[in-house]
């Protein structure tokens, strides 16, 4: 019984597919293929989108904790140092520069060991490898953000921890420093206002915007950010205003602090040995186009440094900076110039020097880099840059010293949280100092979260 | 053989003057757009079991008809994405001839390949159990009842401390071309308060959503996900700027003014698509049963959930997904030119 209708069938399909069959089987003279029209297929689903509640399961944390770790592997040239065999001047730190062979991200330098000659503390923190390659622990970094949920007040914290932190030769202790601790007021919604108290970043110049490791581009500091990106304790307001035609924006940003903006190596304690504070001012204008974004600034300082005993020796910087970019490419650039008037004796770390004031320098940097984005499995940004910086300097009555450096190095963003960087800087002594090889490769691995 | 070939003979003829009888109908229907429908168009009355056997067959048949000669039009009309769907939907119908898969499948094949489309798997007819077949095939208004749209409706979990709201569900056929969706309208996200509302919003592809400024002082947003990354300058409060998300894929909404505010467009490329509410639950309309692969995004989760689902006449109920909570938000979100800033700083 199945026999006959399947015949039949069968000879139905013969019947209707006989002209396909044959266009199938004809591919040389293929039909016309029209585009096929697909239809838009009206969706019986529609999103309103979800907001999570400000309050109970699922409202967005008051209290928020990132951080990264910064781990690396350097190599300086010599004994790590920039003093030079053979010269006896004393202060042993006023005759070179002792910033130069930096090995991460705070400029911690490989060694400062001045093989006894006396220093006068004009010396940054020091990782203690020498001239010997060493992988190091550079720094852990906590921050701690509170947003109050009915007032319009931020609490923000930032804990490093410096291992190896250490001035002298072999120590090897952990230092745990709390670089910020400040609340801020941002007291109009109409207005963008923001008042801050506590100990917070520098308002001069624009290096500090970057001067953790994680949002540097590179790995090291410039040879002028001693002068301009440490953290002070005072009082800063911020106040910006949109000129949206032109997309542009005018802003200000200054703040009364105990000290100036120097880095922790160079001014502890953080209260003010006299009294009078600092003034410091950065004026900026922001150009911010689809594909290209110009921030130009202009930044001043003035005042008595906190570990300043004399309240009339005053320290004044002014400075300008450059940031550019576009279409991946980004130029940054920016003029120091700092003077301080003679004084009485400042203390610090290292105990109280007689000789530390009256000091004048002038530096700048310029640097450019490119990211490059790019698909190849966790490897998602290539960053190769490049920085020309140079420094000069003097303490009154000793031989001003000019050096420069440069820098080369590549950055790659791995993930969503981890950055690979390797730079080699090349420390130049042009004049004042004695030739010295200084120079460093140095590597850092940086995972945030 | 000989007495097969006989008796066949009538039945040819009568299924010959059926294709000579409705082809100048369906050649109208095909021309105009349309296609008869899988309804037997000639009612017939039923009175007995006998006379609900010889509508099931009829109906069915009738169904074959319209699937072989649906896709012999098409071809003919160079719509070769229609012509291998018809015979991929006649391929899947219960107890078919393997005579007519004989000769309908290579077709099928070529058709598909003419479309310039991936050809979805089409599994082999199953022999119809001796006796049986037709008693046991579901008839073609049992068929067109599994074809019906019905409802995927669940609960997500997961999502860290975020919680599993906001998390976009949504289907792709798994076998065949998922349709593409019909652009959604009157779609707003406000910045209201420094902060975009609502913080994820779901849309199919093609949508404009009209980006709001609610607050006292300027706004910009700004994405740097391409393929759909925009900017869309500074505006005041009462401005709005229309931005239209053309391709697939989480877009990360930012404020280049101010760096606290993060939000999200997920553009989907399926009509059936729903967002988690804050205790998780969602609901897809509109599914047509089969076979699906369902995926979950969720801001928190740094991998979408991916797996395959079957969708029956029922459709789904209490469909249980998760989604990974090891995202956190970005704790220095970038600039539009890509340099991330700290937001600590609050500017």
């Amino acid at each position: 019984m199945r026999g006959a209708p399947r015949a039949g069938v069968a000879s139905l399909v013969a019947l209707l597919v006989a002209g396909a069959a044959a266009r199938a089987q004809a591919p040389a003279t293929p039909a016309p293929e029209p585009e096929p029209e697909q239809e838009d297929v009206p969706s019986e689903n529609d999103s309103e989108g979800y907001t999570p509640p400000s309050e109970g399961a699922g409202a967005p944390s008051s209290v928020v904790i990132n951080g990264y770790i910064d781990v690396g592997w350097a190599d300086a040239q010599g004994d790590g140092t920039s003093f030079a065999p053979g010269d006896t001047r004393i202060p042993a730190d006023y005759g070179v520069d002792t910033f130069a062979p930096a090995v991460n991200s705070r400029g911690d330098v490989a060694s400062t060991n001045s093989h006894g000659l006396f220093t006068n503390g004009f010396l940054p923190h020091s990782v203690g490898i020498g001239g010997r390659p060493s992988f190091l622990i550079n720094s852990v970094v906590a921050d701690l953000k509170y947003t109050a949920p009915s007032a319009p007040l931020t609490f923000f914290t930032r804990l490093v921890a410096l291992p190896r932190f250490a001035t002298d030769p072999g120590a090897d202790a952990t230092h745990v420093l709390v670089e910020q601790a400040f609340g801020r007021l941002v007291p109009f919604d109409s207005l963008e206002l923001a008042l801050a108290v506590g100990k917070f970043d520098s308002v001069f110049g624009i290096e500090y915007l970057d001067n953790q490791a994680n949002i540097r581009t590179g790995i090291t500091p410039s040879l002028v950010a001693r002068y301009t990106t440490g953290q002070s304790v005072g009082a800063k307001l911020f106040y910006r205003l949109q000129l949206a035609p032109i997309w542009s924006a005018l802003s200000i940003n200054m703040a009364a602090t105990n000290s100036g903006t120097f880095v922790d190596a160079l001014q502890t304690p953080d209260i003010s040995l006299t009294g009078v504070p600092v003034g410091s001012v950065r004026v900026g204008y922001e150009l911010n186009l689809p594909k290209v974004q110009v921030k130009a600034g202009g930044s001043g300082m003035y005042g008595v440094r906190n570990d300043q005993s004399d309240r009339a020796a005053r320290q004044h910087a002014v400075g300008a900076d450059l940031r550019v970019a576009l279409f991946g490419l980004y130029l940054n650039a920016e003029y120091v110039r700092i003077d301080e008037d003679s004084g009485g004796p400042k203390s610090n770390d290292s105990g109280s020097f007689m000789f530390s004031s009256e000091f004048h320098g002038r530096g700048f940097y310029g640097q450019l880099a490119y990211a490059l984005a790019v698909d190849a499995g966790p490897l998602h940004k290539i960053t190769p840059y490049a920085r020309y910086e140079q420094r000069h300097a003097w303490f009154e009555g000793f031989t001003p010293i000019t050096v420069a450096r440069i820098t080369g190095g590549v950055r790659f963003d791995l993930w969503e949280s981890l950055i690979v960087k390797g730079e080699y800087l090349v420390n130049q002594e042009r004049s004042g100092a004695p030739q010295v090889a200084n120079n460093v490769l140095t590597t850092s691995v940086v995972y945030s979260w | 053989m000989i007495e097969r070939s006989a008796s066949s003979r009538p039945r040819v003829a009568l299924l010959a003057a059926a294709i000579f009888a409705l082809a100048p109908l369906a050649t109208a229907h095909a021309k105009s757009g349309e296609w008869l429908g899988e309804e037997m168009p000639l009612p017939l009355a039923v009175k007995t079991a006998q006379d609900l056997a010889v509508k099931a067959v009829a109906e069915k048949q009738y169904l074959i008809f319209n699937l072989l000669a649906g896709g012999k039009l098409a071809w003919d009309a160079g719509e070769f994405a229609t012509a291998a769907a018809k015979w991929e939907q006649l391929l899947r119908v219960p107890g078919l001839d393997p005579e007519i898969e004989r000769v309908i499948r290579p077709l099928a094949v070529a058709a598909r390949e003419r479309s310039g489309e991936k050809a979805p798997p089409v599994p082999p007819v199953s022999a119809a159990p001796a006796g049986g077949a037709h008693e046991e095939a579901p008839s073609p208004r049992a068929y067109r009842e599994r074809v019906l749209p019905v409802a995927v409706s669940g609960t997500v979990s997961g999502g860290g401390s975020a919680g599993p709201g906001g998390a976009v569900v949504w289907l792709r056929r798994a076998n065949g071309e998922t349709p593409r969706p019909a652009p959604a309208k009157g779609k707003v996200i406000s910045q209201r308060g420094k902060a975009f509302v609502p913080h994820v919003l779901a849309v199919p592809v093609g949508t404009t959503v009209d980006f709001r400024n609610d607050d006292q002082i300027f706004h910009n947003v700004f994405s740097l996900a391409k393929p759909n990354d925009f900017d869309t300058g500074l505006y005041k409060q009462g401005g709005s700027y229309p931005q239209t998300f053309k391709k697939p894929g989480a877009v990360q909404l930012l404020c280049n003014i101010h760096s606290s505010m993060i939000g999200y467009v997920y553009v989907v490329d399926s009509p059936w698509y729903a967002q988690a509410d804050g205790s998780g639950a969602f609901t897809i309309r509109g599914v047509p049963p089969g076979e699906y692969e369902i995926e979950v995004w969720h801001e928190s989760s740094s991998k979408p959930t991916k797996q395959h689902l079957a969708v029956g006449a029922d459709g789904v109920r209490a469909l249980e997904l998760r989604v990974g909570g090891d995202r956190r938000p970005p704790a220095f979100v970038p600039d539009k030119s890509g340099k991330p800033r700290q937001s600590h700083l609050g500017y």
